[in-house]
């Protein structure tokens, strides 16, 4: 299973150099004064894993990528792309059954992620739909999808192209 | 009133899941793991027109084979491919068997789904298909009707949205659906469900 991480550890570098910086040289108490008071969560730690993409069928231009997410810390995955050079449009849709069975899909907002609570994006759920594909996703091949986090921006997740579920 | 039947079937199709769960865990090896309707319908006499040769094709399996109908859409990038697959690795999982096993797919989208695009969608899933576009909403909806689904296509926001079952039926030669698997059901159990169906088959004809 890969695993692409994207750690808070550079932005808590950027935040701490800051804090440092800002505290100057003049003043022996301010690193536990900044430790104390600096009440801003820090960015989450977003993990992926289980992340593939379906072998598109001959004839359509429409693809889907299904992965689960993990975070230490709440958050809401907002959208996700790919280059332009894969498919013209991306969007997170999910398949919602009504009553009688019967299916439909739409896009979403936002999917809210729990701290802790691995979120599924898989068949008849979540999914991040891939349309006008430029090329068909042919398996054995890998396609670079980004996911955009309200509180942790951009995370880049690299989705082998398969049949099915790994 | 068919929204009270739909809304039973819905619930004798969630009774068959709970089935499932427990036939993994027990002795049912010759009980069926998909939905039995109480009172099998039929879709003998019910035709689609045929893709490749542009002839009504009736809604029934050739002697001996059983037939999975499918209502679906190319542009359908989760449910649709999702399920086909799962068929696709039934057959796989059944060997030799699976050349009795055919599969229709009628589109319900047929102002996209060309008689140029369909049959090679499905090629992607099956060598043995057939590629179903209705040449009207009445052919459409006369069969929607023999297996009680519905389907709709509508714009909304400049985007066109595919409403459909999600649900796969198997018919047998007489035109009788004998079996029919809700969305997410797996490939093993489907291919339990034909190897069951494929012998009933076969003791029917001798």
């Amino acid at each position: 299973m890969k695993t692409i991480q994207r750690t808070a550890i550079a932005a808590l570098a950027v935040i701490s150099m800051t804090g440092l910086a800002a505290c100057g040289s003049d003043n022996d108490a301010a690193d536990t004064t900044i430790a104390t008071t600096d009440t801003t969560p820090a960015t989450p730690n977003i993990t992926v894993s289980g992340q593939w993409a379906r072998t598109s069928p001959m004839a359509t231009d429409m693809g889907a990528a299904y992965m689960t997410i993990n975070s230490d810390a709440d958050d809401e995955l907002l959208g996700a792309k790919v280059d332009m050079s894969i498919a013209m449009m991306t969007q997170v849709h999910e398949t919602i059954m009504d009553d009688d069975g019967a299916m439909k899909m739409q896009e979403v907002e936002k999917v809210d992620i729990k701290a802790g609570t691995p979120t599924e994006l898989k068949p008849g759920g979540y999914h991040v739909m891939l349309m006008q594909l430029k090329a068909p996703l042919e398996t054995g091949s890998t396609i670079s999808v980004t996911l955009t986090f309200a509180k942790a921006g951009d995370v880049v997740v690299e989705v082998p192209v398969q049949e099915e579920a790994p | 009133m068919n929204g009270m039947k739909t809304s039973m079937k819905f619930w004798a199709a969630a009774i068959g899941l709970v089935f499932i769960v427990s036939a993994c865990g027990g002795d049912s090896a010759s009980e069926l793991r998909g939905y039995q309707a109480p009172r099998a319908k039929t879709s003998a006499g019910v035709v689609v027109t045929e893709a490749i040769s542009n002839a009504p094709f009736e809604l029934k399996a050739a002697d001996g084979e059983l037939l999975v109908v499918y209502f679906g859409y190319t542009h359908c990038p989760d449910i649709c491919p999702t399920t086909l697959v799962a068929v696709k690795n039934a057959k796989k999982k059944i060997g030799e068997l699976a050349a009795n096993v055919d599969l229709a797919m009628i589109t319900v989208d047929p102002n996209r789904d060309t008689a140029e695009i369909l049959p090679k969608y499905l090629s992607s899933f099956t060598d043995k298909f057939h590629a179903l576009i209705p040449a009207n909403q009445n052919e459409l909806r006369t069969a929607e009707e023999a297996f009680d689904t519905t389907s709709s296509v509508t714009e909304v926001d400049g985007e066109i949205e595919v409403v459909h079952g999600g649900t796969c039926y198997i018919v047998d030669s007489t035109g009788k659906i004998v079996d029919e698997w809700p969305f997410g059901m797996d490939a093993e159990s489907m291919a339990h469900d034909l190897k069951i169906l494929l012998q009933q088959t076969r003791e029917a004809n001798t």
